[in-house]
């Protein structure tokens, strides 16, 4: 009899992940290869216009088979390693046989706070943990590249 | 409006934090008033088999606005969401006559719910650019929306072109900024 972790485990699928330009809706960049194949770092390359952009979107979407009672994400966007932003968001409750997106919406750094592409590009890493309270459900790390 | 323009009327307000909880019947329109908030596109919008999220950040403030899929077989499932809610907006498919019983039953069930308790509520009367859609008066009568005991407001809308929603989420904000 598999454990009740790893059903979890066995059930849940990240589908996609898309970046947008916040104030436009327009989607900028979107990776549908499964993101969640454990120890496989996935590559992104969007315009560098993101940018200029004043407001970015990240959304993602997964499916579980489970229902899960305490779910949540870590985000973290980290720029040679160090961590430049942290997302935690508790969704609790999971559906079974569900579909579902989280999307976050932040406005950049002013312009002149912002370093040039050529700096971030290929340096930054999008990491997206996924939790039911403590097991650990899936990862997701996504690297930039700006063209 | 976009949900970035909606947080920042919210600055003075000294909670953190707002949740917002859109619920409807399936195909009444939430995830297209969604989309149609952070102007994405919403031809290829297909049914909800979860939650959809969209949690904006501005300047330490966060407000999360959390849409439920609508069919019968979620629907039991609507109630593992109502922790720490804001504002509910309520969305009907003004031009789906037959359903509007089933609308009113599941809206009676959610003014019932203890945890809901007190929690203003918006009513988008969506759809009204089709030609057999009901008037908010005519939806607000039906439903007894005037009994409510809670704050409540009722707002023709179609998400579809963005008439209306602009006004009901004004009202949204200047709600949640008089709590």
């Amino acid at each position: 009899m598999p454990s009740r972790a790893e059903d979890i485990l066995n059930g849940f699928k990240l589908n996609w992940m898309n970046l947008r330009d916040a104030d436009s809706g327009k989607i900028l960049w979107q990776g549908s290869e499964d993101l969640s194949v454990p120890g496989t770092e996935h590559e992104a390359r969007v315009p560098k216009k993101i940018l200029k952009c004043r407001a970015v979107s990240r959304e993602i979407n997964f499916s579980s088979i489970e229902q899960m009672e305490r779910f949540r994400l870590e985000q973290k966007v980290l720029f040679k390693g160090r961590v430049l932003e942290e997302w935690y968001f508790e969704f609790g409750f999971v559906i079974p046989n569900s579909t579902n997106t989280w999307q976050s919406i932040i406005e950049a750094a002013p312009e002149n706070q912002m370093m040039p592409a050529n700096v971030l590009s290929g340096n930054v890493v999008i990491e997206t943990n996924f939790y039911d309270k403590d097991l650990l459900v899936s990862t997701s790390r996504v690297r930039l590249f700006y063209v | 409006m976009g949900l970035l323009a909606l947080l920042r009327k919210l600055k003075s307000n000294p909670e953190k934090e707002l949740k917002i909880l859109l619920l409807g019947l399936d195909n009444a329109g939430k995830t297209t008033l969604l989309k149609h908030l952070a102007s994405e596109d919403i031809s290829h919008i297909t049914p909800t088999q979860g939650f959809n999220i969209k949690s904006v950040q501005s300047s330490g403030f966060r407000l999360n606005v959390w849409d439920i899929g609508g069919q019968r077989k979620i629907r039991p499932y609507w109630k593992n969401y109502f922790e720490n809610i804001d504002i509910v907006i309520y969305v009907i498919d003004s031009s789906d006559r037959k359903r509007f019983e089933e609308t009113g039953e599941e809206l009676a069930e959610l003014l019932e719910e203890d945890k809901l308790a007190g929690v203003p509520m918006l009513i988008f009367a969506n759809k009204q650019d089709l030609f057999n859609a009901a008037n908010a008066s005519e939806i607000s009568e039906g439903l007894g929306l005037g009994s409510m005991r809670r704050r409540w407001q009722i707002q023709p809308c179609s998400a579809m072109s963005g008439e209306g929603v602009q006004e009901g989420m004004e009202w949204v904000m200047q709600t949640v900024n008089k709590k």
